[in-house]
């Protein structure tokens, strides 16, 4: 009894940590929400205002002339170099997850996976810091160009062709983070999936490649979704390797694949030294903003990945 | 093994033992009596501090500074809130940050120059003409290409390549984005009207524009991506003709063409030494005069007049007192590693009567 109350007194610290770190951020930024508005989230232009000059009173807040405060092109850049991400990633992982599963010879398997394993626990700003110096100048001067000559046709490829900073450079390091995330968990499920069903399948004549994409995948189609979603979270949330590639583009939404972006994550740490030098404290409290913003985009899509779940659910024993 | 040998042993384990334990407790002793002051911010001030640290140290061997670079808005962040003794800002405080932080000195150690950078093939060794209109044109976004007229206008007979421009900036809070987005301010109604002037401004939506971190990050972007332009800070220069990159003559108030250079700079400085209040915080950006380069500024240290301990103020007057002597560490042989110039006197009294309020 007592070992119950233990365990629900634990479990539960978590979902009230979760609501007390909404909660701070939502009181501490809600100075800038009642300030910005709708405006935080429909217009392009993130200024701290002139900080050499007194702070004034707009809409009942102090703050400095000039300041405002819009991050649509944040948003848009965290959701375009996440969905790159996760676009890439699926089928990558997928793959990768197959061929450590089914393919490789026994021998190689576990070394193989410990591989991808270690890839995931690679620190994010290692990748950054890889992608700054070795990747960015071989997209920006080799691929990039190519690219933009070559798949010019399609509208979001043609140029410029930019520096080999922005948002396809985002999205490519975030794969590579993501990819050992999705293999990983995706590997183990396919390893532990009873072989009867395989093997009726092979039974029943179908191709070694028949059986994997009608029986087994589908049979491990939860744990797909589950790992996309981890995944997602990660590329939405990361910080340190996108802030190292992506540009650090200011009130530009992005027009093609290459222009350089912001994250909302990245944009906090970038952004916050010089956010403390506002007096009025404003700009930390936009920055809160951001946050709280980022956390409900993280929410919606959590959400939305588990409706997505229970769908699959109704349908899958709706058939049966 | 005989029984004396064992004692022997034993005894000898006992002494390593019992140095060891003294070696730990002269450590701790050493440690009580040595000062440790933290300077970090701006990452062009920072060659300057390298330069500093280790000659100081043979005279104040008791105290112990570490330095970082992690631009001028972080310097002075961390110095109000007291994370780090000493903050470096290439910028003064806002006058309404002074009035949140009475306790706050800004006292100038040097002056330094800003030059403004091309990566343009062919024209690196060529001084390119560029006047602040100009600059404020191609930062908004309103001259996008390196052939533009107004580009062509002030070199005529220059070769310049058609090729859109990237324009580099800083994304950290940084003094050289405060001194440059200054020059552009004072010599651009347009700049002033739209962006002015900070450590952080809202930059115009130019396409292809880039976000830098610190100098080193400036110097790298321009570097690794041809037909870009860049503003950094005199002390690295070398870094600049290593790389074979251009530095742009700048249109100063009188109306002429000079490169940061210690004359301009020093008479850039000599229009200003007058104009220097008590507090010293005051901006040198376009200075009058004919020979004045157009961008430099006092480096500040950002430090409270209010120390936690006697020794600490008393290692903070020593540092400051030090470095910005003509003797010690305004002497040439470090301003022109760094292509600084030194305070002139009249400053160095300025900056001597503020540290002597360090307690």
């Amino acid at each position: 009894m007592l070992f119950r109350k233990l365990m629900a007194a634990l479990a539960s610290i978590v979902a009230i940590v979760l609501l007390i770190l909404v909660g701070f951020l939502a009181i501490y930024a809600w100075p800038a929400i009642r300030f910005n508005g709708l405006h935080f989230l429909v217009k392009n232009n993130w200024s701290l205002g002139f900080l050499y000059s007194d702070p004034i009173l707009r809409h009942g807040q102090q703050v400095m002339p000039g300041a405002h405060y819009g991050i649509l092109f944040l948003i848009a850049g965290t959701l375009l170099s996440t969905a790159i991400a996760v676009l890439l990633a699926v089928p990558i992982g997928v793959g990768a997850a197959l061929f450590l599963a089914e393919g490789v010879p026994a021998l190689l398997r576990p070394w193989l996976s410990f591989f991808i394993e270690l890839l995931a626990a690679i620190p994010s700003v290692v990748y950054g810091l890889w992608g700054l110096v070795v990747v960015i100048p071989f997209l920006g001067h080799h691929v990039f160009p190519a690219m933009q000559k070559w798949l010019g046709f399609i509208p979001f490829f043609r140029g410029p062709a930019g520096s080999g900073y922005g948002l396809l450079t985002s999205g490519l390091v975030l794969t590579l983070m993501i990819v050992p995330l999705i293999t990983a968990t995706l590997r183990d499920a396919l390893v532990s999936q009873q072989s009867h069903l395989r093997d009726a399948a092979l039974a029943l004549g179908a191709s070694r490649y028949e059986a994997l994409w009608t029986v087994q995948l589908p049979g491990v189609r939860r744990v797909l979704i589950g790992s996309s979603i981890l995944a997602t979270g990660r590329a939405l949330g990361e910080t340190m390797a996108v802030l190292m590639v992506s540009g650090n583009a200011l009130n530009v939404m992005p027009n093609n694949i290459y222009t350089t972006i912001s994250t909302m994550a990245s944009f906090i740490v970038s952004q916050l030294d010089s956010a403390l030098t506002d007096p009025t404290g404003m700009a930390v409290k936009s920055l809160a903003e951001v946050a709280l913003v980022l956390c409900l985009i993280s929410i919606v899509v959590n959400s939305l990945a588990r409706v997505l779940l229970l769908y699959q659910d109704r349908m899958t024993f709706g058939v049966i | 093994m005989s029984k004396q040998n064992r004692k022997f042993r034993a005894r000898g384990a006992a002494l390593a033992a019992l140095a060891g334990l003294g070696l730990a407790l002269t450590t701790l002793l050493l440690a009580a009596s040595t000062v440790n002051v933290s300077e970090t911010g701006s990452s062009l001030l920072y060659p300057l501090f390298n330069l500093w640290l280790p000659a100081f140290h043979r005279l104040h061997p008791n105290v112990r500074i570490t330095t970082t670079s992690s631009g001028s808005g972080t310097g002075i962040a961390q110095a109000v809130a007291g994370v780090a003794q000493i903050g470096a800002s290439d910028a003064y405080m806002s006058p309404a940050q002074m009035r949140q932080h009475a306790d706050i000195l800004n006292i100038p150690l040097a002056i330094s120059m800003q030059m403004v950078n091309y990566n343009l093939p062919g024209l690196n060794q060529r001084h390119l003409k560029l006047s602040g209109p100009v600059l404020a044109g191609i930062y908004m976004g309103k001259i996008r290409n390196w052939n533009d007229g107004q580009i062509a206008q002030l070199n005529p007979g220059v070769r310049l390549p058609s090729h859109s421009i990237i324009t580099i900036h800083r994304t950290d809070g940084s003094g050289d984005t405060f001194i440059f987005t200054q020059y552009l301010t004072f010599s651009t109604p347009a700049w002033k009207n739209q962006i002015n002037f900070a450590t952080t401004v809202s930059w115009p939506a130019a396409p292809g524009n880039i976000g830098a971190v610190g100098n080193p990050g400036m110097v790298d972007a321009l570097k690794n991506n041809e037909y870009s332009i860049a503003y950094i800070g005199t002390s690295f220069e070398s870094a600049i003709h290593k790389d074979r990159l251009g530095t742009a003559l700048l249109k100063n108030r009188d109306g002429n063409f000079l490169l940061p250079t210690a004359r301009t700079g020093k008479a850039a400085a000599a229009q200003m030494v007058s104009k220097t209040p008590k507090d010293e915080r005051i901006s040198l950006i376009f200075a009058p005069g004919r020979e004045s380069y157009p961008i430099i500024n006092y480096e500040y240290a950002i430090v409270s007049r209010r120390q936690p301990s006697a020794a600490m103020a008393a290692a903070l007057r020593a540092l400051f007192s030090w470095a910005i002597s003509p003797a010690g560490g305004n002497a040439p042989r470090y301003m022109h590693r760094v292509n600084f110039v030194a305070l002139p006197a009249p400053v160095v009294k300025l900056s001597q009567a503020q540290i002597a309020e360090i307690h």
